[in-house]
């Protein structure tokens, strides 16, 4: 690490520069974006075509269309070809509404070898915007770790190499802002990307995308999360990205009809003023709040996903959670976000690790964190979850997974599936926070029993069944893993399109495709497979969009309007997705209505599909759920909840479990749940507009007009 | 009988749209309920009585993940 920002001064090195002058935003986009190859310093400028703007509208979009034609279909993560793109959209980086400053990133995944996106805060997306570009595109790989500058205010770029120790994330957006800063107010026009040592050391690591906080004096970080983003950065040799802009205004998106938008979102603000404290007290707990009730409704996943509730769920609730943030002001993640989920720890004292002693500031812990980490492994201590949360940032590992992970560790540790000699004298048994945080430890740093579960659950599978004699079937049943990538935190058991949620998805079982556990199980609100498949083709879709356009998904239904009980589909928010389309149409000047909103999703949501299909996957096999995820798989699940599933076998399968035996009925409990999976597969095929196997059909990319040669030469290959 | 979601419950003598949530283990705080199609407020819950024979729906407005 160099010993002073002045070092660090002195120490940069261009390798390659670029000057530019900076296209002017007209109606959401500037119309360049900027390709960076790093093998050979290419820096250049390309032009977004309208064929770009009509089909792939921006966002995700884009960052799938340039990988599409950056890649082969034998390209593998870690090959020089395979690109991060980093695009907002077109609504990215307005002011005026609520959750508008995400930025999306795309890459080919180390845990899935298929695509991977993520949608993230902070201020990266619509700075690289505002200093001219609609998106970022990097390809190659660096001999030596670089930093790639954006300076938006002089219109110049470089690749540099510069004395930096890139294994701690906080410290490089802390150490880069400074040096980029003239003086403490100008932070804030300061974005830099990081990921850490857990980047270079596991398959598991994030970008942190950083944003100053003016009244902490602190950049803080939002993280682009899922599927191993930050080590394919590492394994690039990037050591962070930094963007400046300093023009920032309430016009910098120059959208078509202001007034429009500025209408919309004063609306949307007096509703989150009125309503927030009584419904979800996003302002005051964040996603936290989802602790209580997902516990209260047997949903929070407990001990690798056996069970939905613990009677110490108390230590993490969500007034414990609350109790533990020092906020007393709301806090967004991008400017004029009302609904501010932000949350933070101040102070924290570490108790371990390299910053052991130190105080620091712990963005969150949000309900991922706190459900995985904690609930997940049978932890639930709110010191342990904010330590793990802040050392899986900094180190730049993802929490979700990480917690799926040692959760799926523990339970093998419990079933003698590996032992202390395995695991380097770690007890991994439910509930050990130590030897929880010490594997945290281990994965960051690429030590010990850490290089194995830092490979993800699907290669530590493997593992166990090759070299410690495991039954490969038990591991697969209880590995919460589907296509590579981790289970988010939901016990999805009751839910039947939940299960869909999870696993007939484009990247794996993030809950960002779907989430109907209360709409299916609770409210019965979908109680034929027809139903779910509805849902399971309209929520995908629509909330597909939000990546589009650069939009973070919770303005949308974490705060509910007035009246919105009486509308036909409460569940759908009629009134925020008009506001949505409004805001659309006010940014660009186009005219598109409901339908078409979900039109440009279905386009970008089935090219990702046949993207995936290119790449050896997106096949029905790859939508397989592990059991776990279904139903209970050992004695134990099954008769924690004995009542209810003796209940289901007789009213549901007609079945008197009076003289059965347990292991009898959890063999006839499982036929039942795996069938009705297989059908649910057939009928949200069917209604997507796939065949049975999952692929769509040539008629289906037809009528999108996703029709190009390559995209149907995929298709019929694959027939 | 009543029907809540969809599910055939146990009526009881005098039960009410805030006993009947409490008997359901409905703890979370926003829920639209309708009782035979017509939205009961949250402010009458306590005294609004739920017939035999009543279809009730109790819609959770949580937005989740
Ligand atoms: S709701 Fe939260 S995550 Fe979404 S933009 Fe606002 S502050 Fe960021």
């Amino acid at each position: 690490m160099a010993k002073s920002i002045e070092d660090m001064r002195k120490s940069r090195r261009a390798l390659a520069s670029y000057d530019y002058d900076q296209a002017e935003v007209e109606k959401g986009y500037t119309g360049k974006t900027l390709y960076i190859n790093i093998s050979d310093n290419t820096i250049k400028s390309k032009n977004v075509t309208e064929q770009m703007k009509d089909i792939f509208i921006g966002g995700k979009g884009f960052g799938l269309w340039y990988l599409w034609n950056g890649v082969k279909p034998e390209t593998r993560w870690n090959d020089p070809e395979n690109e991060i793109v980093i695009s907002s959209g077109p609504i990215g980086g307005i002011t005026q509404y609520p959750g508008s400053g995400k930025s999306l990133v795309v890459t080919l995944s180390p845990l899935t070898n298929s695509v991977m996106d993520s949608n993230v805060g902070g201020f990266f997306g619509p700075y690289l915007k505002f200093s001219g570009w609609d998106a970022l595109e990097i390809q190659g790989k660096a001999e030596k770790d670089i930093v790639i500058f954006i300076d938006g205010d002089k219109g110049k770029i470089t690749i540099e190499e510069v004395d930096i120790d890139p294994t701690a994330s906080h410290l490089v957006s802390e150490q880069l802002t400074e040096l980029l800063a003239e003086n403490e107010k100008d932070k804030k026009n300061i974005s830099i990307v990081s990921s850490g040592s857990g980047g270079e050391n596991t398959n598991i690591g994030i970008l942190n995308f950083s944003f100053y906080d003016l009244r902490r004096k602190v950049a803080r970080m939002k993280q682009a999360g899922r599927g191993g983003i930050g080590t394919v950065f590492r394994d690039k040799k990037i050591a962070a990205l930094a963007v400046k802009f300093s023009n920032l205004s309430g016009r910098s998106n120059n959208p078509a009809d202001p007034s429009k938008i500025a209408k919309t979102g004063v609306k949307i603000t007096r509703e989150i003023n009125k309503f927030d404290d009584e419904q979800f007290r996003m302002r005051q707990i964040g996603t936290a709040n989802l602790m209580t009730p997902m516990n209260d409704y047997d949903l929070l996943p407990v001990h690798n996903f056996k069970y939905g509730s613990h009677p110490d769920a108390a230590g993490l609730s969500s007034d414990t959670l609350r109790d533990r943030f020092t906020q007393n002001m709301p806090d967004g993640c991008w400017v004029g976000c009302a609904l501010s989920c932000c949350k933070a720890v101040d102070n924290f004292e570490l108790k371990t690790g390299p910053f052991k002693g130190e105080k620091v500031l712990v963005d969150g812990p949000e309900y991922e964190n706190a459900a995985g980490l904690g609930a997940n492994c049978g932890i639930f201590d709110a010191n342990y979850v904010i330590e793990a949360n802040f050392y899986c940032d900094t180190y730049g590992i993802d929490t979700i997974s990480t917690g799926t992970i040692i959760a799926f560790a523990m339970e093998c540790y419990e079933n003698g599936i590996i032992n202390k000699e395995i695991t380097g004298g770690l007890e991994l048994t439910f509930g050990n926070a130590d030897a929880a945080m010490e594997l945290i430890h281990q994965m960051g740093q690429g030590k010990g029993f850490g290089k194995i579960a830092s490979q993800g659950v699907r290669r530590m599978k493997k593992i166990f069944a090759e070299e410690y004699d495991a039954d490969p079937a038990f591991l697969q049943d209880i590995g919460m893993e589907n296509k590579g990538l981790e289970y988010s935190q939901y016990q999805a058991k009751e839910s039947l399109a939940q299960q869909g949620g999870y696993a007939m998805t484009n990247k794996g079982p993030q809950h960002d495709e779907a989430w109907l556990i209360f709409m299916d199980m609770v409210n019965n609100q979908l109680p034929t497979f027809e139903k779910k498949a509805e849902a399971l083709h309209y929520f995908p879709m629509f909330r597909t969009w939000f990546g589009l356009q650069g939009l973070c998904k919770l303005p949308w239904n974490d705060i509910v309007p007035e009246g919105n009980a009486q509308t036909d589909s409460p569940e759908k928010i009629p009134e925020h997705v008009q506001n949505y389309v409004d805001i659309f149409n006010a940014v660009t000047g186009k005219k598109i209505d409901q339908d078409e909103m979900i039109r440009q999703s279905e386009r970008v949501y089935n090219f990702q599909r046949i993207f995936n299909l290119r790449l050896g996957f997106g096949t029905r096999e790859h939508d397989a759920s592990p059991y776990r995820a279904l139903g209970p798989v050992t004695e134990e699940e099954y008769e924690s909840r004995s009542e209810r599933y003796d209940k289901q076998l007789k009213e549901d399968l007609g079945i008197d479990p009076t003289e059965m035996s347990i292991t009898d009925k959890i063999k006839e409990m499982r036929k039942y749940r795996e069938g009705r999976y297989e059908t649910l597969m057939d009928v949200v095929y069917e209604r997507r507009g796939w065949t049975k196997n999952g692929i769509p059909k040539l008629e289906k990319i037809k009528e999108l007009g996703i029709d190009f040669p390559e995209v149907v030469d995929v298709v019929k290959k694959n027939l | 009988m009543i029907e809540v979601n969809g599910k055939q419950v146990e009526w009881e003598e005098g039960i009410t749209v805030e006993k009947l949530l409490k008997k359901m283990n409905y703890t979370f705080p926003k829920i639209v309920v309708r009782v035979d199609g017509k939205v009961i407020e949250k402010s009458d819950w306590e005294e609004h009585h739920i017939p035999d024979q009543s279809v009730v729906q109790a819609h959770h407005l949580i937005a989740g993940g």
